[in-house]
């Protein structure tokens, strides 16, 4: 079973990418995803749901690098 | 020749002038072999060398903490033989041990020299070492060894434990649990199971397929039981640590999550060494 280093790091990669490609407008607002929805009272610990969308949505910010941020 | 001038002040006890006429008398005859370490030149040169050399030496220690934290990885060194022992008697019989809480010493946790319970990073190196080297001598015994095959286990078994600290830091992230667990502890914990999979291969190979499958089940047994109890005080709450029914969703997630963390170690167990044992 040969799962090399090199093999992890495309997966990240990947990985990574997929995660980057959710459009927030055109796909997660419709599944429910969106990030203005999530995010709600402040003092009730955020549930696993709001994590992974704030997950998702700094993985987008830091892989959109220099480009303009158009949300 | 670079002309020592450009570089910097000339430091060596000759004067300029030796160096000019040292360049023109090349065509004369070259010195004898012995010789060509008493020319000014090469005494520069060395001396222009080892200032070099310091020089990178003061960069690298200046700058090697911001990508390795050496300091706190020598925490993780800090054991005796005594410490070593016991703990690789408690990975593999840790039914009997009473007290799973480690000792804090003013804010930071006591060496794992003074504290049986506290993580190292020793014992997993060694461990995964010993498990490469016993990987080469099992697919030796079955003709099936090549000396690629060992880079190949070693970056093999390195990969799928950067992909369960990884998939374990997830988790923690996503339940929010408030710990103290850094990742290098990670790596200590998930690094324990080694100990176990050397025990089952070597066992396979003197005692054939029932040794290895008795003795690692009972490795994955004692594993399981270590990681839930040593996890259980680091990740659920103090209340439910002792032992009190907490309710509540979250207690109930924490433990779930102890108790996925505790089960992939057996998992992983199998699955890298059953290749190894026919």
């Amino acid at each position: 079973m040969a799962f090399t280093l090199y093999a992890l790091l495309q997966a990240a990669l990947l990985f990574v990418n997929a995660i980057a490609v959710l459009h927030e407008e055109r796909f997660l607002r419709n599944v429910g995803w969106g990030t203005e929805q999530g995010i709600g009272g402040f003092g009730e610990e955020p549930g696993i749901k709001a994590q992974l969308m704030n997950l998702i949505r700094s993985v987008r910010t830091v892989m959109r690098g220099k480009m303009k941020s158009t949300v | 020749m670079a002309d020592p001038h450009q570089l910097f002040d000339d430091t060596s006890a000759t004067a300029p002038g030796r160096g000019y006429a040292a360049q023109q008398s090349p065509p004369v005859g070259y010195p004898a072999q012995g010789s060509f370490l008493a020319e000014p030149m090469s005494s520069f040169a060395m001396t222009y060398g080892s200032t070099l050399a310091s020089h990178g030496k003061e960069i690298v220690d200046k700058n090697i903490d911001r990508f390795i934290p050496v300091t706190k990885l020598k925490y993780y060194f800090a054991v005796d033989t005594v410490y070593v022992g016991k703990k690789l008697g408690l990975l593999l019989f840790p039914f009997m041990h009473q007290d799973w809480q480690v000792r804090y010493q003013q804010d930071t946790p006591v060496a794992p020299r003074f504290d049986i319970n506290a993580p190292d990073l020793y014992i997993p190196v060694m461990a995964f070492i010993t498990y490469i080297l016993v990987a080469g001598l099992a697919l030796g015994t079955q003709n099936r060894f090549s000396p690629d095959i060992l880079g190949l286990q070693a970056s093999s078994a390195l990969a799928w434990l950067i992909v369960e600290v990884l998939a374990i830091l997830l988790s923690l992230y996503l339940v929010t649990v408030n710990t103290d667990l850094t990742t290098i502890d990670l790596v200590a914990f998930s690094g324990y199971k080694y100990v176990g999979m050397i025990v089952g291969i070597v066992s396979g190979l003197l005692f054939g397929k029932t040794g290895y499958y008795l003795l690692l089940s009972w490795c994955c047994l004692s594993i399981f039981v270590f990681m839930i109890r040593t996890l259980r005080l680091k990740i659920l709450s103090e209340a439910a640590a002792e032992g009190v029914l907490v309710r509540g969703a979250k207690n109930q997630l924490r433990m779930y999550l102890t108790m996925a963390i505790a089960a992939l170690q057996p998992l992983f167990m199998y699955w890298l060494t059953y290749h190894l044992v026919r």
